[in-house]
């Protein structure tokens, strides 16, 4: 189980990067840490004539604090952000999340830039950067452009990055001291693909709340003003007011027909409301 | 070929080898370092686990020019190591093994977990040791010893080291090398011509493995719509990814079908033949093809059945599409995501019905959800304006 041939090139920078991937007319494919790809390659499911691997650009590996947000460079991997090596903003919320993707060897090496341009609907940062807020910036050789995550996944391995256009870097807006946060998602086995996964950012404060269903096979569910889960508006009590009516029709609404996975998801967003109110 | 130049347990290599080969094989049969060992090689198994900069990795998803620069440790490494040297006595003693293929990987992971957890919490240990399978003597033994060489250390006051020591940002082993480049061997291997055989088989029934049902409606009546679907040609330019070889008949319709999820990217050369029940308003599109680049064959169904709406106005479009994949593609364990982007092409498929049927302006734009389609967008423009400019001329006939 070997991958076909391919050509390799380690630009020393983003630019050389992406006059590669412009050069290269889309027979060429980036490769980060390789966690994702990796396998597919040793399978044959994907066979580039080119490899560019950006693993060694210094200005990927960035993390820095800007304002209200953290800034993260594409190459920060999963175990940068389980070990506390960036400010977490997110207050725990990314560490926790971090730290139980795959397994640490695989950690060492996958970037979240990675795990997020590869857009499986079961990988953990797509649903919850969704429910964070978060942004990214996408690059190219004409320039950038900045998009919400829940704008950037467009189904099952497909997202809106164009020919030639690298993520560059996560924008994560700091949680605010009166938000809570949970997060949970269901596994067969420790470290496997997620079959279902909830996650809720609330502030009864601000009256706010923010939920994702994830690992629905598509594109996950945002529900940006998540009122109409908790009975039309977020209080204290919003652990009591979670509605699984309305979490079950959301998933109807998503195209889930399997009651048994309704159910699945449902009761995972529950565990992920519970836990924001624990 | 590329000259990869990298240390492995302290020693410095310098060997010349493909980009594609994986850390594991360079060190297995460049080398000659065998106590690495291989399982799964798509990163599942963790035989293959070694170190990398001092922290564990997948050698088996690692290509080793990704490595250039780095240090290497293989478990042949770790002989004078403390930490390794405390768990082979403890796995020794806990009977931790017994054919000792995963063993390598296993006291690699195992000795990151001594470094890392501040305590020998039993539940930690055996997550942390999830992503390392072992099939002969199972975890009991395994967890007893990592537990057991925690224990001792942190009764010497050895302190846990949380993030291992490492102190840099981005993937382990990267980061050394200087920017460099390599081309493929040889040239690659031109794919051997399309075999006739497809083109001469008969089209045989089956039964799909996987079968996905869909609905849309059309603002058609069902007669139209079922004379519609009698035009081979027309309803093969709604099918997206689909493009026709010659003139087709019911009896045999030679083609093609390129698809594309997330980076797999497949296109089918094959046959198929159509089926019409005017009676019940329904038919059959029964076909077969192959795919020379990833050695795959298919052989797939599209039912369909027409239902009046709305007093006969409008038309619902019942299918079922059934499927049998084999080859490298039947290894992509995730029905779930082909039924995703199956639902995404009979979306595309109904608005292209309901675009051809209304006459519909070739110049509205693409809806962006669709963009996924790119890489068969030029041959569907073609084909759209090949099938408008049809459309014209057709009705200019009348």
């Amino acid at each position: 189980m070997k991958p076909a041939p391919f050509a390799y090139e380690r630009p020393r920078d983003l630019n050389v990067a992406l006059s590669m991937l412009a050069a290269g007319s889309g027979s060429a494919k980036i490769i980060a840490g390789g966690q994702s790809l990796g396998p597919m390659l040793n399978l044959r499911l994907v066979q580039p004539e080119l490899i560019v691997d950006i693993s060694g650009i210094a200005e990927l590996k960035r993390a820095e604090v800007s304002g209200n947000e953290l800034v993260l460079g594409a190459l920060v991997t999963h175990a940068d952000i389980e070990d506390g090596r960036i400010a977490d903003v997110t207050r725990g919320a990314m560490r926790a999340v971090a730290a139980n993707i795959a397994y640490r060897a695989v950690r060492n090496r996958g970037t979240i830039g990675g795990s997020l341009s590869h857009a499986d609907p079961a990988a953990d940062w797509i649903s919850a950067l969704s429910a964070l807020g978060a942004r990214l910036t996408l690059r190219s050789f004409s320039g950038t452009r900045a998009m919400a995550i829940e704008a950037f996944v467009t189904g099952a391995l497909e997202s809106a990055l164009h020919a030639g256009e690298i993520v560059e870097a996560i924008h994560v807006p700091a949680r605010a001291a009166s938000a809570h946060w949970g997060y949970a998602k269901s596994c067969r086995k420790t470290g496997e693909f997620a079959h279902a996964i909830g996650a809720a950012l609330i502030d009864p404060a601000a009256g706010s709340a923010r939920i994702v269903i994830g690992a629905i096979d598509a594109a996950p569910i945002v529900v940006s003003d998540a009122a109409e889960l908790f009975g039309g508006r977020i209080t204290a009590d919003y652990k009591q007011r979670f509605d699984v009516r309305v979490a079950d029709a959301l998933l109807v609404k998503a195209g889930i027909d399997d009651t048994a996975q309704r159910h699945i998801h449902v009761g995972v967003l529950r565990r992920a409301v519970q836990e924001a109110a624990a | 070929m590329t000259t990869i130049a990298l240390s492995v347990n302290r020693r410095a290599v310098e060997v010349v080898a493909e980009p594609r080969t994986s850390l594991a094989d360079f060190v297995r049969d460049r080398l000659d370092l065998t106590g690495t060992h291989l399982g799964c090689e798509h990163g599942v198994c963790g035989a293959c686990t070694v170190l990398l900069d001092g922290v564990p990795a997948r050698s088996c998803i690692t290509y080793a020019v990704a490595c250039e620069g780095a240090d290497v440790t293989t478990i042949e490494g770790l002989d004078e190591d403390e930490i390794t040297a405390e768990l082979r006595a403890a796995f020794t003693r806990e009977h931790a093994l017994q054919c000792g293929y995963c063993t390598p990987g296993m006291l690699v992971s195992a000795r990151d977990l001594v470094l890392r957890l501040p305590d020998a919490d039993e539940r930690r240990i055996r997550v942390g040791l999830s992503g390392n399978l072992c099939r002969c003597t199972g975890y009991v033994g395994i967890v007893r010893a990592v537990q057991f060489v925690i224990e001792a250390r942190r009764a010497r006051n050895i302190a846990a080291l949380a993030d291992g020591g490492r102190t840099i940002l981005g993937p382990a082993g990267s980061g050394r090398a200087a920017p460099g480049r390599s081309e493929p061997s040889a040239a690659r291997m031109a794919l051997a011509p399309a075999p006739d055989s497809v083109a001469r088989d008969i089209i045989q029934d089956f039964t799909p493995a996987v079968v996905l049902a869909q609905s849309f409606t059309l603002a058609h009546p069902p007669a139209k719509v079922f004379a519609m679907f009698d035009d081979i040609a027309g309803v093969a330019s709604c099918l997206p990814g689909v493009s026709l070889r010659g003139t087709p008949s019911p009896e045999r319709v030679e083609g093609g079908f390129r698809v594309r999820l997330g980076p797999i990217a497949a296109a089918f050369q094959g046959a198929a033949r159509v089926e019409r029940d005017p009676a019940t308003l329904s038919g059959r599109i029964v076909g077969i093809g192959n795919d020379q680049r990833s050695h795959s064959a298919t052989q797939g169904e599209i039912r369909y059945r027409l239902l009046p709406l709305e007093g006969g106005a409008v038309t619902a479009v019942e299918l079922s599409i059934g499927y049998t994949l084999t080859g490298m593609f039947a290894q992509v364990g995730r029905p779930g995501l082909v039924r995703d982007l199956a639902k995404r092409l009979v979306a595309e498929f109904a608005a292209n019905l309901d675009r051809h049927m209304s006459g519909g302006s070739p110049g509205r734009p693409r809806p962006a959800e669709l963009s996924f389609w790119s890489i068969a967008s030029d041959v569907l423009r073609a084909r759209l304006a090949r099938m408008f400019s049809r459309i014209s001329k057709t009705k200019g006939a009348e």
